[in-house]
């Protein structure tokens, strides 16, 4: 009887916990992000000019840098990704199948830091060799090893979807005579299309968020790629912006503050891509 | 059609253990039980002096076994209000915050605990600190693990069990534990591995370089595994640091990979059961 009364205050205790700790990371993120607006207004979201030092705080250079950064890795992994699971749920032997998912998931479980040391160690000597960098620091190497982090999550949930098509469903298309590309094309892609759609969307808020390896091959430089769709010239992302200046950004100075208003920027796509996971996803 | 999709695919099926032998590979010269256990500072870079990995390895242990005790009571009391007490909408609400919560990038939950607990609360760049941000990350995913676990046992059970008289509490312990362990722990387990994995976040708020072997209470700084990878990375033209590096890289691995696989083969097994 005592336990009884006991369970729905803790319950309530760890909640309140919960919520309390996400209210008060959203009130000191929009805080902070309001005193920077007062003092520097709103267009500063899309002036091109970030020198901390002279009090000159643009956040186009880093959204332009993480928009193509994601362009990239998306224009990569979405053919390979999708071609991956296709090929492994419907051509390869079950036993094959497994290994692939495995192998695949043991990818979708390598640290991020892990992937920077292979950007930095293998990705950007090869393109310094073959496409004539200074250092190979750019957005194409930023793009390549963000494309190699989310291959797993399109791949994995892709796949996923395609196993939950009914058997029956494919054994009645070619029983009407369907060949294997009609098969594929009108039966297998619209049925897991939802399964698809978020995998992607998880995949772009993944690659939206990731800093580690981003922020060792980008190469951190605070400039509008000129012009701006060279993407072998190094840049700036707005989770590089942060990992590298964090550390270096007085408490309470300007700076920081302009930092915390790029971690909203962040949060607030990263918002945007679940919700809309979530939304059409119910529908279909 | 076909031959393009398999020409497609096949760089993408063989990159993961093209991922793996790489590492490894570069990781061999390095890599001893003297890098691991040896008592010994090693010295690797130019100007730095590294202990043995040992140091490392338990200050990245022992911060994500506080953030997963921290998240636990939290996750767990999360998934029994989504059980127990919550309506239809607010279960539609819990997750979908669960969700957008899930999706925000961990580096934002970094620069929010670096103003809020290293400098507003004094705690300094601190064990404490990186135990309680990485607790707030993996909370999301462990408690939508949690709730999906829970939601995963047959709902007649549940009545049956309540209108037998037995308490919430002795549902929870004599009903749901013994069937859904399995999942509870895959869900932990795939928790652990998301906080050791974690390195951004924890870059400036709770780890230096070298120099601890094991902090003195829990408002001191520890030294992590995925934090000196970072920093070693970056020891340009040192060939032993970059081997170094590998090595760490491969230990990291491994033990991520003792929790996702052990996840994994949870739950294998708990399908077929």
């Amino acid at each position: 009887m005592n336990k009884q009364r006991l369970l729905l205050p803790i319950v309530l205790l760890g909640c309140i916990a919960a919520l309390l700790g996400g209210l008060s990371l959203f009130w000191f993120l929009t805080s902070n992000a309001w005193n920077f607006f007062q003092s520097f207004g709103i267009s500063a979201l899309w002036q091109t000019e970030w020198y901390p030092y002279e009090d000159l705080y643009g956040f186009l250079p880093a959204i332009l840098g993480t928009l193509w950064a994601l362009c990239i890795a998306m224009l990569v992994a979405i053919p390979c990704g999708l071609a991956a699971a296709i090929v492994s749920s419907e051509l390869l032997p079950n036993t094959w199948q497994s290994i692939a998912r495995l192998s695949m998931e043991i990818l979708a479980g390598i640290p991020s830091v892990v992937y920077g040391l292979i950007g930095l160690w293998v990705l950007l000597p090869f393109l310094q060799e073959h496409l004539n960098l200074l250092t190979g620091h750019s957005l194409l190497a930023a793009g390549l090893i963000l494309s190699l982090m989310i291959l797993p999550t399109i791949m994995l949930m892709a796949q996923d979807a395609l196993d939950s098509v009914s058997q029956e469903q494919r054994e009645a298309a070619l029983n009407l005579g369907l060949d294997w590309n009609q098969l594929l094309i009108r039966i297998l892609l619209p049925q897991a299309w939802p399964g698809i759609r978020s995998g992607l969307l998880l995949a772009l808020g993944r690659g939206l968020g990731e800093t580690m390896a981003v922020m060792l091959v980008v190469g951190s430089l605070d400039r509008i790629p000129q012009p701006f769709y060279n993407i072998l010239e190094p840049a700036q992302t707005l989770t590089s912006r942060i990992g590298r200046e964090m550390g270096e950004a007085a408490f309470g100075s300007m700076h920081f503050a302009a930092l915390i208003t790029c971690g909203l920027v962040l949060a607030v796509f990263a918002t945007i891509i679940s919700l809309s996971a979530q939304r059409k996803g119910s529908i279909a | 059609m076909k031959y393009m999709l398999v020409l497609l695919a096949i760089p993408a099926l063989l990159l993961p253990a093209a991922c793996l032998i790489y590492i490894v590979y570069q990781a061999l010269p390095a890599l001893d039980v003297d890098l691991i256990f040896g008592s010994d500072a090693v010295v690797i870079g130019v100007n730095s002096v590294g202990q043995a990995l040992w140091s490392q390895i338990s200050g990245s242990l022992l911060m994500m076994s506080l953030a997963c005790l921290l998240a636990m009571p939290m996750a767990a009391s999360i998934a029994l209000f989504h059980a127990f007490w919550a309506s239809h909408k607010q279960k539609k609400l819990l997750t979908s915050i669960l969700q957008v919560l899930q999706g925000i990038p961990p580096i934002v939950y970094g620069l929010c605990g670096l103003v809020v607990l290293v400098h507003l609360l004094h705690w300094g760049i601190s064990l404490a600190a990186g135990a309680v941000i990485l607790s707030i990350i993996i909370l999301p995913l462990l408690a939508s693990n949690t709730i999906h676990a829970l939601e995963r046992i047959p709902l007649e059970q549940t009545e049956s069990a309540l209108s037998l008289g037995l308490s919430k509490v002795s549902v929870i312990t004599r009903v749901w534990m013994p069937q859904a362990w399995p999942s509870f722990l895959t869900g932990l387990l795939l928790s652990m591995a998301r906080a050791l994995s974690e390195t951004a976040p924890i870059l400036f708020t709770a780890t230096v370089f070298s120099g601890i072997t094991w902090p003195d209470s829990i408002f001191s700084p520890v030294t992590s595994l995925q934090t000196h990878i970072f920093y070693l990375a970056q020891e340009g033209s040192n060939e032993q640091a970059i081997h170094t590096a590998w090595a760490s890289a491969v230990v990291l691995l491994t033990l991520v990979l003792i929790f996702s696989l052990t996840a994994l083969y949870l739950r294998r097994y708990e399908r077929i059961s």
